[in-house]
């Protein structure tokens, strides 16, 4: 994830503020929700862009959309959402259209940290 | 290029008339990239023999009377049968991979299954915003483009009406997103780096070359990376805005 080609770049710590949640953290916090679904860091898309998507697609607020997307850009991902399997395909599909890298698993499978 | 605007029909900004000859150009070579990536062109109704068709006539007839031979099946048939959206080809071209990646990271049940289930839609549906896209940029021409020419003879605005803001913003996604794998941006730090160096040579005005060599054409591909980039970051300075309840009327 990148700043804006803007020549006034804004610093990337001014973005988020708010305690970073790990990965770890989310999914122990998130275990009556079987799976989860996550999204990865890339070099191309916007850090405005990715804070738009958060807010608009799962109506997080402010302040939860830019503490994730701090998570994506920092620890290289991010879990957004969890629940059933089905919901969770949806919330991949979506984040795919948005041009989003994510996938789905299992919220207890090995390697998700 | 200037800034996208809120206005009241819409988001607006001007874009120099090169700007968007190649943004269209590239939309629609993308989207052109992506159909057949996906394989899209095996379910669409286009594709499909007319009825003048010896084989498609036959087949039609086993259709109608619900009696169609296993091997006459197609997956285009098997899509209007059961309602998936297709067998997703798996892309092969790099690109075409990162608008369509896989859904699981070490499981290839789940990857399959999820392409199989959404690939179309997903690439369906982003090829339909690129063509959008593409349409939108093009420089009104012909007869029927009354205006052509708007005040002090600049070229009428890019105006993006608020209920497209999305889809527009998408299709800038998927044009940045395949630029960059062409150019092999792998990193944050190496777009960090190519976007001062644009931004550099912008301010310092020099011309954008024309593509007679690798180079000229990796610093012309550059450049429209970072254009691109510039639309779609204001262009979400004012979509956040108004999401946000604060509407920063022009």
């Amino acid at each position: 994830m990148t700043t804006s080609p803007l020549p006034l770049l804004v610093p990337m710590g001014s973005a988020g503020t708010a305690v970073e949640e790990d990965t770890e953290e989310a999914l122990a916090s998130g275990i009556a929700d079987p799976w989860v679904t996550i999204v990865w860091n890339d070099p191309v898309n916007l850090m405005s862009y990715v804070t738009y998507v958060f807010e608009s697609y799962f109506g997080y607020p402010r302040a939860k959309a830019e503490q994730l997307m701090t998570q994506v850009h920092k620890n290289g991902r991010a879990v957004v959402s969890s629940g059933g399997r089905e919901r969770m395909e949806v919330d991949v599909q979506a984040m795919h259209g948005f041009g989003l890298w994510a996938t789905l698993q299992e919220s207890g499978a090995r390697g998700v940290a | 290029m200037t800034p996208f605007r809120a206005m009241r029909r819409g988001y607006e900004a001007r874009f120099e008339p090169v700007e968007r000859v190649v943004l269209a150009k590239v939309a629609r070579d993308v989207s052109a990239m992506l159909r057949e990536e996906a394989g899209l062109d095996l379910f669409s109704d286009a594709g499909e023999p007319g009825p003048s068709s010896h084989h498609a006539h036959g087949k039609g007839q086993a259709w109608a009377n619900g009696l169609l031979a296993p091997d006459e099946l197609t997956d285009a048939d098997l899509a209007r049968l059961t309602g998936v959206t297709g067998v997703g080809r798996i892309p092969t071209d790099p690109a075409a991979q990162r608008l369509l990646p896989d859904a699981s990271k070490d499981d290839t049940d789940i990857a399959d299954e999820f392409r199989r289930l959404t690939q179309n839609d997903v690439a369906q549906a982003k090829v339909d915003r690129l063509e959008a896209f593409a349409a939108l940029l093009d420089l009104p021409s012909g007869d029927d483009a009354p205006s052509t020419v708007g005040r002090h003879g600049a070229p009428p605005p890019v105006r993006v009406p608020r209920e497209d803001a999305e889809q527009f913003a998408g299709a800038l996604t998927d044009v940045r997103l395949v630029i960059a794998e062409r150019l092999g941006l792998k990193t944050d730090d190496q777009v960090m780096q190519l976007t001062d160096e644009i931004m550099w040579d912008r301010q310092a005005g020099r011309e954008i070359p024309v593509a007679t060599d690798g180079r000229a054409a990796r610093r012309f591909w550059s450049g429209v990376f970072v254009a691109a980039g510039y639309a779609q970051e204001t262009l979400m300075d004012v979509m956040l805005a108004e999401l946000r309840g604060k509407r920063p009327l022009a």
